[in-house]
């Protein structure tokens, strides 16, 4: 029995980068990898599913363009979040407080100070 | 945060690392690694680019949102899920009917490729691989075969045979699947024996 009759029923490796499904989308891959990334296509719906749409797309040279806006977007969303968090977390660091806390003081003993001074 | 030095770390991974500090950007690294996927998903069912890619942006945010609510064990699966049940509503709201197409049964779910695992660790199997590979008709035999065992690309095997792509596609698809249940009746007729 040829080795190779085993695959028809694997799929233990379908995992196929984005990288390489646009080369395979823009024929850019060899016989050999082309009939790889066939092999896991037929074991990854997900995969399977996304190249059947991706073929509609009119211009396939705007395909990494679109991507890498939508990726672009995405960054800024997760991003902004952390920002925000991390403006929230600044609030709750107590050296803040305290340095505040030190100034007003100064500020009242200043006061203090001068009135005193200021006295006949 | 570099997301470069990321590539090497698995889904389940960032997915623990945003569980354990609720960072966004953790949800970042890991869907930008799906938006071809989720652009050609939404294309393939939607049919219309703008609104593929206005798709993709509401279920990056979906999935930011639902993340933070409950833990998802198999992230790959599940984002599919949420981008095929999106593309759903989208179409039901503009044409009030849900296509057949999207009725359909996911394939390669997790449960799935346990199933197929359970049966290559059988021995059995692979006697009768030979066999259930005969019994396939004859366009299937053919494209099985050049597919499987000689590792032609589809593009070869249209020009071997002169069917089209769709063709060839089609015929290893339903070969494969046939193969399976084929080897699952016996294997299913002999232990009732």
């Amino acid at each position: 029995m040829p080795d190779n009759l085993k695959d028809i029923l694997s799929h233990l490796s379908t995992e196929i980068d984005q990288e390489t499904l646009l080369l395979y989308l823009q024929q850019k891959l060899s016989d050999e990898k082309r009939h790889e990334v066939e092999r896991k296509l037929l074991d990854n719906a997900f995969a399977g599913d996304a190249l059947e749409g991706l073929r509609e797309i009119k211009d396939q040279q705007q395909i990494s363009h679109i991507v890498e806006m939508l990726n672009r977007d995405l960054k800024k969303k997760t991003e902004k979040k952390r920002q925000r968090r991390e403006k929230m977390k600044l609030k709750d660091q107590p050296w803040i407080y305290i340095s505040v806390l030190i100034i007003i003081l100064l500020i009242i003993l200043s006061f203090i100070v001068i009135q005193r001074m200021l006295r006949p | 945060m570099n997301t470069g030095k990321y590539t090497d770390i698995p889904d389940q991974e960032l997915l623990e690392k945003f569980y354990t500090d609720r960072n966004n950007e953790w949800l970042g690294i890991l869907l930008q690694r799906y938006t071809l996927l989720l652009l050609g998903v939404c294309m393939k069912y939607l049919k219309n680019e703008e609104d593929a890619r206005d798709s993709v942006q509401q279920v990056f945010l979906k999935v930011i949102q639902e993340l933070h609510k409950y833990k998802v064990d198999y992230f790959k699966s599940w984002l599919y899920m949420v981008a095929k049940n999106h593309c759903l509503m989208k179409l039901r709201d503009r044409q009030g009917k849900i296509p057949a197409e999207l009725t359909e049964k996911m394939s390669a779910t997790p449960a799935e490729e346990t199933d197929t695992r359970t049966l290559l660790q059988n021995d059995h199997t692979f006697e009768l691989m030979e066999t259930a590979l005969r019994e396939l008709s004859a366009e299937q035999q053919q494209c099985v075969t050049l597919f499987y065992l000689q590792k032609r690309s589809y593009q070869e095997i249209s020009e071997a045979t002169g069917f089209t792509l769709l063709q060839v596609k089609s015929y290893i698809q339903n070969g494969k699947r046939n193969m399976k249940i084929w080897i699952e009746k016996k294997i299913q007729e002999e232990s009732n024996r």
